[in-house]
C-alpha cells in the first residue's frame, strides 16, 4: 500500500472482526470439548472400567495434562471475548432486562439466559476444573467419591443444566450469526437444538445417578 | 425567533421537491427542504404501479416514442392540458427514467422469451427479443396506446423516493423534517420565504429564501374517501391561496381512482388491471367491455370510475355494510405473478381485508385519488402572480394532466418537472439578489403567532376543528364526487360557506403546547375549507363535462365555451373564490377531437355537435 | 362485534413543562375491521385532541406509524384490533428520541444512518443523458428490490436488544441497506470499503443474533439471511487480509 494512502485512509481496525471470529471459534472449540467431555464422563455408564480406560488413555498420551490447561485457557479467552457483549453497566442491565420482559421474544430471552449461565459457568467451571486437574489421575472411583460426598452432587446439578443450556444456545447462535441457519431452516434447527440440549442434560443426570450408585 | 436563510426553500420533500433541490444543489446553491414527515415517508412512496416514459424497449411498447406518449397524454387530459408542457414532459421522461436508473433504481428488466399476459381476463402470448434483454421493461396502464409504465414490482414510488432521497443524502442537502409551512412571506410582488411551525417543538421559524418552491403534493384529504395519505391536506395550495394573488388552476379537476379497497380506500394499483385483472359485478361477470368495447378495463381512470358508479346505480353492485362495491379479480394472474409483481397488493389485501387475492375477489370502489389542480405555474414552474415562487409535482398545476391524469404520468411528472423547474430556478437564482425586508418578516411571524394564541385562548370562539373538517369532507364526497350536477354543487357551495364561517371561530380544546396536533389542523382548517370551496364553486361554474369533471346536467364536452382553465384566487374577507379563466393551451399541436374511449358527445370549437 | 377496548397509552410531552411521563387510559367500542389507526384517530378526535402519534399513508407502506403494541414493535396502521386482546398497551418506540406520547424522531436517526452507511450508489461514472441505460439481469433487479423494500419504520431497531443497550449500534436496517448496495453492480465500492463502514462492533460484529429484527419486520425483509451473509463476507474479508498481510 502506498504511503500517502495509508496516511489519508488509515486501514480500518479489524479488531472487532478478529474478536468476533475468535469468539465463535473458541465457542465452537468449547462445544466440541464439552461433547468429548460428555463421552468421557458418561462412559461410566458402561462400567467404571470403561471410564478408567478412557481416562488412562488421555493421561498416558498427556492429553489431560496438556489438554486440561489448554482448555482452561480457551475457556478464559472465550470469557474475555464474550464478556465484551455482556452488559456490566447497571443501566444496560436494566435496559436489556426490561426490554426482554416487554418483548416476549424467545431468541432475546435465549441470549439473556446465555449471558446469565455464562457467569455461573465462569465461576463453577473454574472451580471444577481446578479441582479435577489438581487431583489427577481421573478415575471413576474418585469421581464417584466426590459426588457421593454431597457437595459436588449439588454443584453438578446446578452446573450441568447451565452448561448444556449455554452450549445448546451457543450452537444455535453460531449457526444463526454466521448464516449457516437460514430463514427457512431456523424453526427446524431450533427444535433440533432443544432436543439435543434435553438429551444431554438427561445423559448427564443418568451419569450423576450412576456415580451415586457406583461402589467406591 | 429562529430565522434560517437559504437560496432555495423547498416546501415539500417528496419526489418533486427533492428532485428540484438536487438540481439546485448540484449547481452550487444552497437549498433546504421542509417536510411534515421524514422525506422518505412522503406520499410519493405510496405510488405502486409505474412511471411513464416512452423507452419502447419491451415488445408491447415497440415503436413507442414521445409522440405517442404525447397523444395519449393530451387525449387523457381531454384536451385540458397545456400542450407545450405536455410536449416538454414526454420528451424528457425517457431521460428521467434512465437517470433514475443510473442513481440506483432496480427497474424491472426485460426477460427474453415467450410469456403469457392477460387482457380482459384472457391469456395471450408475447415474445420479448433476445436483443433487448436486460433493458428497462414496462407494463400497460389505462389510457395508453403502448406499454410504457416502467416499474419496480409494485413499489415504484417507494424505490423512486428512496433513490431520490439517497441522492439528497449524498449531496448533503439539508432537510428539516417535521416542519410545516403555514404561510408564505411576500409583499404582494415577491415571495421571500415562509413561516413554518416545527412539529417537534411547536415553535415558529422564519425561512428566508431567494426562491421558494411549493412541492407539497396532492390535497385529497379534503375528501372523506381518498387514497391519499393523511398529511395530504393541501398545505401548499392553501398558503398560495392565502396570498390573494397566486391562483389555483383547475381546482374542480379531481381524479377518482377506480380501485380503492372497501372500506379503507387504500389503493390497489392500476397495474392490477394493466397486468390483466378484471372488474366484476354482483354476478361475478365482467361489464367494462360492454361499455368500452375497445379498452374495457383499461380505459382512462375517469371513464372506468364513471362506468363503475353507473353500473352500481343500475343495481349491479355488491351490497355491503359499507355501501355498494364491485369486485376486482386478479386470481387468474396466478400466485407467482401476484407474489412477485403485485406483492404490495397481496399484502394490502391480506392485512386490511383478510382477503387472499390469489384465491379471492377484492372489493373495490372508486375513491378520490389525484388533484390535477394546484398552484398554477407557467411552463418554467414559476407561479402566477409572485416573483420567486415556484411549484412542482402534484401540488402544481403545471398542467400536463388537464382534466384527467394518466396512470404513471404523475411519478414521471415529479421527476421531469423537478429537473426542468430545477434548472429554471438555478437560472433565476443566478440573476437574483437577496433583499429582505425585516418588518415584513416580523409582521408575518407575529400574525401567525397571534392566530395561534387566539386559537389557544378561544378568543374567536369554540368551534371544534375536527367537526368542521369532517363535515367538509362529507360535503365534497357526497356532492362534488364523480357525477356532478348543478343542484348538488350549489348545495355543496352553500354548506361549505357555512363551514367557512365557522372556521373563523375555531378554538382549541387542548392546551396547544408543543407539537399539538389539534393546533396543526386548526391552522389549516380555514384554508382547507377555502380550497374545498374552490373545488365546488369551480365545478358549479363549469357547465360541461370534461375528463373527470362529469356533469349530469351538461353531458357534452364543450370546446366552444370551456376549452379553458379555471384560475381561482381568494380575496380576504370574501366567502367565495374569484374565478378567472385562461385558454387551456396557447400552443395547439393536437386539435381537440375524440379520445377514443368514454362517451363522446362534443360541442366543437365552432359549435358543431358531435356524437350521441 | 362491539368488544370494549381499553387503551393504556404512554403520555409525555417534553415540550410541555407541566407534563410528566404517565399512562392514560382510553375506553372505546370496537368496530368491524378496526385498525389502530382508526382507533387512535377516533381517540384524538373524541377524547383527547392533544394525543400525539404519527400516521401518514395508513396503508402499511410509509413506515411512519411504528410503535410498541403490547410489547412488540409494529406498524399501528396495519394492526387490526381484532388480533389484539381487550387490553391494549401502546408505547413509543425505544432507541429513538421521544417527541411526545407515541411519536418518536425516526427522521433524524435514519438520516444519520443513511449518511453513515453511504446509502447511495458510489460510482465514478457520469450520467450520459443520450445513452441507453445499462443492462441488468431482471432476477438481480428483483433481488435488489427485495432488500430495497425496507420502509425505515425502525421496528427492527427498537426490537433489538443490542441497539437498546448500545446506542452506537447501527441496527439490522443499516446492515440490510449495505447488503443491498453490495449486491448492486452499479455501486463500485470494494469489499474493503464496505468493511470500513460495517466491519465493526457498531456494525455487523456487534450483532448478537437476537433475531428480534427478523421477527418483527413488518415488511418481512430477509434480515436474518442478510446478516448471516454479511458476517461471513466480512469475516472472510478479514481472513483474506490476514494472509495478504505479509505479501503486500
Ligand atoms: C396510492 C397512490 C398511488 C399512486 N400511484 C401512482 C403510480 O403508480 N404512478 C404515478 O405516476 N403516480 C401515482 N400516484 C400519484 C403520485 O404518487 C403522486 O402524485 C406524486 O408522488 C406526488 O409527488 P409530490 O412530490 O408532488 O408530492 P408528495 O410525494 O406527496 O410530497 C409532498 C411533500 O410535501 C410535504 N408537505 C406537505 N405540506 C407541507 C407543508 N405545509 N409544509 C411543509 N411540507 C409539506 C410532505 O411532507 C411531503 O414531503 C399515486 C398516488 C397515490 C395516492
Ligand atoms: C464450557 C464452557 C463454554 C462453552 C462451551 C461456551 C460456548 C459458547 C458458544 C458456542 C457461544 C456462541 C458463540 C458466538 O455466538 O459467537 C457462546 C457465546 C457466549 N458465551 Fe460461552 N461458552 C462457555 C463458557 C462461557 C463462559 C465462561 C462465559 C463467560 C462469562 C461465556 C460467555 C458467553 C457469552 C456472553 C456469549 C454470547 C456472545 C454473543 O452473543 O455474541 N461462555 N459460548
Ligand atoms: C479439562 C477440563 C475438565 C476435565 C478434566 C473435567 C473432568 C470431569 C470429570 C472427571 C468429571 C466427573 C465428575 C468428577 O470427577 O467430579 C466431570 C464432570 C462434569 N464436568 Fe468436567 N472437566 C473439565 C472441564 C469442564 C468444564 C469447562 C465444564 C463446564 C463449564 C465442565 C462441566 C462438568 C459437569 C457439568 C460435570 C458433571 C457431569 C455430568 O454429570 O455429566 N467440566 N468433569
Ligand atoms: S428492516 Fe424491516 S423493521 Fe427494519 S426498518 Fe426496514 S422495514 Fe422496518
Ligand atoms: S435483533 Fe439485533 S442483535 Fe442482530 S440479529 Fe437482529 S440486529
Ligand atoms: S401510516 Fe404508513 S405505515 Fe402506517
Amino acid at each position: 500500500m502506498a504511503i500517502d494512502t495509508t496516511i489519508y485512509f488509515p486501514a480500518p481496525s479489524r479488531a472487532s472482526a478478529y474478536f468476533d471470529g475468535l469468539q465463535m471459534l473458541t465457542g465452537a472449540a468449547l462445544i466440541i470439548f464439552m461433547w468429548s467431555h460428555m463421552v468421557l464422563v458418561a462412559s461410566v455408564n458402561f462400567g467404571a472400567g470403561t471410564m478408567n480406560t478412557l481416562a488412562r488413555f488421555f493421561e498416558e498420551t498427556y492429553m489431560a495434562q496438556v489438554g486440561g490447561p489448554v482448555i482452561g485457557c480457551v475457556f478464559l479467552l472465550h470469557f474475555f471475548l464474550a464478556a465484551r457483549k455482556i452488559p456490566f453497566r447497571l443501566d444496560q442491565q436494566t435496559t436489556i432486562w426490561k426490554h426482554s420482559r416487554l418483548l416476549h421474544h424467545t431468541d432475546t430471552w435465549l441470549w439473556v439466559i446465555q449471558a446469565l449461565t455464562a457467569m455461573i459457568i465462569l465461576i463453577m467451571g473454574s472451580i471444577h476444573m481446578w479441582t479435577v486437574l489438581t487431583d489427577l489421575p481421573i478415575t471413576a472411583a474418585k469421581s464417584a467419591a466426590r459426588i457421593q460426598g454431597g457437595f459436588w452432587l449439588i454443584f453438578y446439578l446446578i452446573l450441568l443444566p447451565m452448561v448444556e443450556l449455554h452450549v445448546g444456545i451457543g450452537f444455535y447462535r453460531i449457526g444463526v450469526k454466521w448464516g449457516f441457519i437460514r430463514r427457512n431452516t431456523r424453526k427446524g434447527f431450533k427444535r433440533f437444538e432443544n432436543v439435543l440440549t434435553s438429551l444431554f442434560v438427561l445423559i448427564g443426570l443418568v451419569t450423576i445417578v450412576r456415580f451415586l450408585t457406583l461402589p467406591i | 425567533m429562529e430565522t434560517v436563510w437559504t437560496d432555495l426553500l423547498c416546501i415539500g420533500a417528496g419526489l418533486a421537491g427533492e428532485r428540484v433541490a438536487i438540481e439546485v444543489s448540484t449547481a452550487g446553491f444552497q437549498s433546504i427542504c421542509l417536510s411534515i414527515v421524514p422525506p422518505r415517508r412522503s406520499h410519493s412512496s405510496a405510488a405502486q404501479g409505474g412511471m411513464q416514459a416512452s423507452l419502447g424497449n419491451c415488445c408491447m411498447g415497440e415503436a413507442d416514442c414521445p409522440d405517442t406518449h404525447f397523444q395519449d397524454t393530451v387525449k387523457g387530459s381531454d384536451w385540458g392540458c397545456d400542450q407545450e408542457v405536455a410536449r416538454l414532459f414526454v420528451e424528457t421522461a425517457p431521460e428521467a427514467v434512465r437517470e433514475m436508473a443510473f442513481w440506483g433504481i432496480p427497474w424491472n428488466r426485460i426477460v427474453p422469451g415467450k410469456s403469457v399476459y392477460f387482457k380482459g381476463g384472457k391469456p395471450y402470448e408475447k415474445t420479448e427479443s433476445e436483443e433487448n434483454e436486460g433493458l428497462i421493461t414496462a407494463r400497460g396502464f389505462g389510457g395508453t396506446a403502448k406499454w410504457r409504465a416502467c416499474y419496480t414490482s409494485d413499489g415504484t414510488g417507494h424505490t423512486l423516493l428512496y433513490t431520490m432521497d439517497n441522492k439528497v443524502v449524498e449531496l448533503g442537502v439539508t432537510v428539516h423534517d417535521r416542519t410545516e409551512a403555514i404561510s408564505l412571506i411576500h409583499d404582494g410582488e415577491t415571495c421571500i420565504g415562509a413561516v413554518a411551525r416545527c412539529l417537534k417543538t411547536g415553535r415558529l421559524r422564519a425561512y428566508l429564501a431567494r426562491a421558494t418552491l411549493i412541492a407539497t403534493g396532492g390535497y385529497g384529504k379534503i375528501y372523506r374517501e381518498s387514497t391519499n395519505a393523511v398529511i395530504n391536506e393541501g398545505g401548499g395550495a392553501l398558503i398560495a391561496l392565502d396570498t390573494e394573488i397566486v391562483p389555483i388552476g383547475n381546482p374542480e379537476a379531481v381524479q377518482f381512482h377506480p380501485t380503492g379497497i372497501v372500506p379503507t380506500n387504500i389503493l390497489v394499483t392500476e397495474g392490477c388491471r394493466g397486468d390483466g385483472g378484471t372488474l366484476l359485478d354482483v354476478n361475478e361477470e365482467r361489464f367494462m367491455h360492454e361499455y368500452e368495447p375497445e379498452k374495457a378495463e383499461l380505459a382512462s381512470r375517469d371513464v372506468v370510475s364513471r362506468w363503475m358508479i353507473h353500473h352500481i346505480r343500475r343495481g349491479l353492485g355488491v351490497k355491503s355494510d359499507h355501501g355498494d362495491h364491485l369486485w376486482l379479480d386478479i386470481r387468474h394472474l396466478g400466485a407467482e405473478h401476484i407474489k412477485t409483481k403485485l406483492r404490495e397488493v397481496e399484502e394490502i389485501c391480506n392485512n386490511f381485508l383478510g382477503v387472499d387475492p390469489i384465491t379471492q375477489l377484492i372489493p373495490v370502489r372508486p375513491a378520490q385519488h389525484y388533484s390535477m389542480g394546484g398552484v398554477r405555474t407557467d411552463k418554467d414552474g414559476a407561479a402566477y402572480g409572485l416573483k420567486g415562487l415556484f411549484a412542482a409535482g402534484e401540488a402544481a398545476c403545471w398542467d400536463l394532466h388537464g382534466f384527467n391524469r394518466l396512470g404513471g404520468n404523475s411519478l414521471a411528472e415529479t421527476v421531469v418537472a423537478g429537473k426542468i423547474v430545477g434548472k429554471k430556478i438555478v437560472a433565476f437564482l443566478q440573476g437574483s439578489e437577496s433583499k429582505y425586508d425585516t418588518a415584513l418578516i416580523k409582521g408575518a411571524v407575529i400574525k401567525n403567532q397571534e392566530r395561534i394564541d387566539g386559537m389557544i385562548s378561544g378568543r374567536a370562539g369554540h368551534e371544534n376543528v375536527f367537526e368542521i373538517r369532517n363535515a367538509m369532507q362529507d360535503v365534497l364526497m357526497e356532492r362534488v364526487g364523480i357525477f356532478r350536477n348543478g343542484k348538488d354543487l350549489q348545495k355543496a357551495v352553500d354548506s361549505l360557506q357555512g363551514l367557512h364561517e365557522k372556521s373563523r371561530r375555531v378554538g382549541l380544546r387542548s392546551n396547544g403546547r408543543g407539537a399539538n396536533p389539534e393546533l396543526s389542523l386548526a391552522l389549516k382548517i380555514q384554508g382547507m375549507v377555502r380550497l374545498a370551496l374552490c373545488v365546488a364553486y369551480a365545478a358549479l361554474k363549469r357547465t360541461e363535462s370534461r375528463g373527470c369533471h362529469a356533469r349530469e346536467d351538461f353531458e357534452a364536452r364543450n370546446d366552444r365555451d370551456w376549452l379553458n382553465r379555471t384560475l381561482a384566487t381568494w380575496r380576504e374577507g370574501s366567502d367565495l373564490p374569484t374565478l378567472n379563466y385562461e385558454a387551456a393551451s396557447k400552443v395547439v399541436e393536437l386539435a381537440p377531437g375524440d379520445r377514443g374511449y368514454g362517451v363522446c358527445k362534443i360541442i366543437s370549437c365552432d359549435g358543431e355537435i358531435i356524437g350521441a | 362485534m362491539g368488544r370494549e377496548l381499553t387503551f393504556h397509552i404512554f403520555r409525555y410531552d417534553p415540550e410541555d413543562p407541566d407534563s410528566i411521563p404517565h399512562t392514560d387510559i382510553f375506553i372505546m367500542e370496537e368496530k368491524e375491521n378496526m385498525t389502530l389507526f382508526i382507533a387512535l384517530t377516533q381517540i384524538r378526535e373524541e377524547q383527547d385532541p392533544s394525543l400525539q402519534f404519527d400516521f401518514c399513508c395508513r396503508a402499511g407502506i410509509c413506515g411512519s406509524c411504528a410503535m410498541v403494541i403490547n410489547g412488540r414493535p409494529g406498524l399501528a396502521c396495519k394492526t387490526l384490533t381484532r388480533e389484539l386482546p381487550k387490553e391494549i398497551t401502546l408505547m413509543p418506540l425505544p432507541v429513538f428520541k421521544l417527541i411526545a406520547d407515541l411519536s418518536v424522531d425516526t427522521g433524524a436517526w435514519f438520516r444519520a444512518m443513511n449518511e453513515k452507511v453511504g446509502s447511495w450508489i458510489h460510482t465514478s461514472k457520469k450520467f450520459d443523458p443520450s445513452a441507453r441505460e445499462e443492462r441488468m439481469d431482471n432476477a438481480l433487479a428483483e433481488e435488489i428490490y427485495e432488500l430495497e423494500r425496507c420502509v425505515e419504520c425502525g421496528c427492527c431497531v427498537a426490537a433489538c436488544g443490542t441497539a437498546n443497550m448500545r446506542e452506537d449500534f447501527v441496527g439490522a436496517v443499516a446492515m440490510n441497506r449495505i447488503a443491498r448496495f453490495m449486491m448492486d453492480p452499479r455501486d463500485e465500492r470494494t469489499e474493503d470499503e464496505y468493511f470500513e463502514v460495517i466491519g465493526t462492533d457498531e456494525g455487523i460484529f456487534g450483532c448478537m443474533g437476537l433475531l428480534a429484527c427478523e421477527d418483527v419486520c413488518p415488511k418481512n425483509i430477509p434480515l436474518q439471511d442478510q446478516l448471516g451473509i454479511l458476517r461471513r463476507k466480512m469475516g472472510w474479508n478479514t481472513v483474506k487480509h490476514l494472509f495478504r498481510f505479509g505479501s503486500s
